[in-house]
């Protein structure tokens, strides 16, 4: 398993069209896991529904936790994600 | 004024109808059928009522996962074949935001997660239906428990979606808008985006549900395909029953079933009414605006978002003489930055062409508070901290509006303008922080327009009072009615002791316009008006006598002022103007402007 931690900053957060990019990239994916540890909680990061769900806001601390046999390759895509502001300008 | 004539009634073989009594036992008595008319107009039809279907799937014995599971994947295909067509059509018809709903829907289906949730369920004996029905309805709770509006919503489209793949399981009919008879009205529980998305003016002389309300998104619908609409009418499934004739009134919000004869000529002469009205009407559209002996004038439309300039366009409008942009910082939490707020006036300037387009910078303060920018409330707010001020007292925030605005004016005619405004001071300030900007962006080599116009609204006695000044560095003004009335008066027209002070038509507020015009075309600036007066068809000839340039009204006024303002020669406005600003209080004025307007006629 890998992970890391780092903050949401796109201002709008885990809305709908980032979330759908996010796990529309994650899908790649099929034999490696994703969770999302954010409040307390695990999300799957395949899931749309839960990422929604979960309100994850612009400044959120979120940690990315990757296991499965392209476990260095997903977190590094999911962590550049986050990073590029998940498709969001601002 | 718009939408209620476009109501489709005139070929509408449905309304061939002999009224029938009222049934007092099915109505449960008048002034049940009052919902909230998000749609304007009036439609006469026979209803089409679908009731919240049966989704009952307790006699469904499951025949084992592996057929449970086909079943599932054979529903969620169809659903999501379906909702890609009607999202395809939503988009040519509505545009682009409108197809999101269903986008959003889309999106969900294909969440392997929730999918492998419902197949777990199978797996452990239960039916395709139970599966659905579990863990949409976990979601739906998951979703309604959240704090953040707009996530909170998600649960009416998951609700939709599981409404759909149950249907689609127990092999009921789908619901298809395109077959419904020409000219029903259409009674539903929940106006969903599936239902609504097929339907067009032909089908439905009127949409009424039992739930939603002004913002829902069925109400945005309607208003765009002018279809008269009354929703938040709880109980009204049960109330009216298939091909009853109903009359909708999408104006007053009422719904009436199986109306006496006396009931429906009544409405029909005023349907009647509306549609000779509006032909009337139509002949102001393509045509200029001006007096009765050709002097004209410039009529603009205000807007609240990049969605309105379609409307704009539609209605005849000849430019944008206020695009309020407060819209663009609510209901977020952070503000938008320089790309996103670029992106929205370049829309706006490129979707308005060779019209001009007066967008007016943030104008916020404590009465409408925005969480993220840290306003606190205040003891009074409309004496605050806000429009202008706020902007000033944060330069680097107000820069990022201003350089958006800078790098979209290379895109077309656009002006900007300041709200608030007091002194000369905070023009001047502005203007310092533009020149910084535009050097910034030379030295960038990104593109923008020099001689890009700054002007401000006039909306406090104080600008009243100094206009002569102001114009001399100002490049337009814009006369905000709304603020002048509330400032010059001293009044909170929200407060019902005193409300009745709030008028344009005091003796004061008319001084005030008129040196205001004065001042500014002294100075050679042009000089609008964007309040609601604007549209106020007492206000019109003196507005013209004191020779306003730019009339800024909502797009649904437009057709309205250009007639009301083809009514007065100049000489008779003046004329007018002359006696009116003679008499001593607003109930004089307004007595006399009456009295004036009748005899004109």
């Amino acid at each position: 398993m890998v992970s890391k931690t780092l903050a949401v900053i796109n201002k709008m957060g885990f809305h709908m069209r980032p979330a759908s990019l996010f796990v529309g990239a994650m899908a790649k994916y099929p034999d490696t896991d994703i969770r999302i540890l954010h409040n307390g909680r695990e999300i799957d990061g395949k899931s749309i529904m839960n990422l929604m769900a979960a309100c994850i806001k612009y400044g959120a601390e979120i940690e990315i936790r990757c296991s499965g046999n392209q476990e260095q390759a997903m977190l590094a895509e999911a962590v550049s994600l986050v990073e590029n502001k998940l498709g969001d300008s601002d | 004024m718009l939408a209620e004539a476009a109501s489709p009634v005139e070929n509408n073989p449905g309304d061939s109808g002999e009224a029938v009594p009222p049934d007092k036992d099915r109505d449960g008595g008048t002034g049940m059928n009052q919902g909230i008319g998000v749609s304007a107009g009036i439609g006469i039809g026979r209803a089409v009522v679908l009731r919240g279907k049966d989704l009952d799937y307790s006699m469904v014995v499951p025949k084992g996962s592996r057929e449970e599971k086909r079943r599932l994947h054979e529903a969620i295909a169809s659903f999501r074949e379906r909702t890609e067509r009607d999202a395809e059509e939503i988009r040519a018809r509505a545009g682009e935001k409108q197809a999101e709903i269903l986008l959003a829907q889309i999106m969900m289906i294909g969440d392997p997660f929730m999918v492998s949730q419902m197949e777990d369920l199978i797996v452990q004996g239960a039916c395709a239906e139970k599966a659905v029905d579990t863990v949409c309805g976990m979601y739906i709770d998951m979703f309604s428990s959240v704090e953040d509006e707009v996530t909170r919503q998600r649960a009416t489209d998951v609700r939709d979606m599981r409404a759909r793949l149950l249907g689609l399981l127990l092999g009921q009919p789908v619901f298809d808008p395109r077959a419904l008879p020409a000219g029903s009205v259409l009674v539903v529980r929940d106006l969903t985006p599936s239902m609504t998305s097929g339907l067009g003016r032909e089908q439905a002389a009127a949409l009424v549900a039992e739930t939603g309300g002004m913002t829902s998104h069925s109400a945005i619908l309607a208003r765009a395909m002018s279809i008269p609409a009354v929703l938040g009418l709880a109980g009204v499934t049960e109330r009216i029953a298939d091909g009853d004739l109903v009359i909708v009134d999408g104006t007053g919000g009422v719904v009436l079933p199986r109306p006496d004869s006396e009931t429906l000529d009544s409405y029909r002469r005023r349907k009647e009414k509306l549609l000779a009205d509006r032909a009337a009407l139509e002949a102001f559209r393509e045509s200029p605006t001006r007096t009765a002996d050709h002097h004209e004038v410039l009529l603009c439309c205000n807007i609240g978002s990049d969605q309105d300039v379609k409307a704009v366009l539609e209605s005849g409008g000849e430019g944008i003489g206020l695009f309020r942009t407060e819209f663009l910082f609510m209901d977020r939490s952070a503000p938008p930055g320089e790309a996103e707020q670029f992106e929205i006036y370049r829309r706006v300037v490129e979707a308005a062409g060779e019209r001009e387009v007066i967008i007016r910078t943030l104008d916020i303060g404590g009465d409408k508070a925005v969480g993220y920018l840290g306003m606190e409330r205040e003891e009074n707010p409309f004496l605050g901290y806000r429009g202008i001020r706020y902007c000033l007292g944060r330069p680097d925030f107000f820069s990022v509006q201003l350089r958006a605005l800078l790098r979209a004016s290379a895109f077309g005619r656009l002006k900007i303008m300041l709200p608030l405004v007091t002194c000369a001071d905070e023009l001047r300030q502005t203007r310092a922080i533009l020149s910084k900007l535009m050097a910034d962006l030379e030295q960038e080599g990104v593109p923008f327009q020099r001689g890009v116009p700054l002007g401000i609204m006039i909306e406090t006695p104080a600008a009243a009072l100094i206009a002569d000044i102001l114009a001399r560095e100002s490049d337009f003004f814009s006369i905000g009615t709304n603020d002048l009335v509330q400032y010059t008066m001293a009044v909170d027209r929200g407060n019902g002791k005193v409300a009745y002070l709030y008028s344009p038509l005091n003796p004061s507020v008319l001084r005030s316009i008129r040196s205001v015009i004065r001042a500014g075309h002294e100075a050679g600036i042009p000089v609008g008006m964007c309040g609601e007066s604007a549209a106020d068809s007492r206000l019109i000839p003196l507005l013209l006598a004191f020779g306003l340039d730019e009339f800024s009204v909502g797009a649904s006024s437009v057709l309205e002022t250009r007639r009301a303002i083809s009514r007065w020669t100049l000489t008779e406005a003046r004329h007018l103007a002359d006696e009116v600003m003679k008499l001593s209080s607003a109930d004089g004025i307004e007595a006399y402007l009456s009295a004036a307007i009748e005899d004109h006629r």
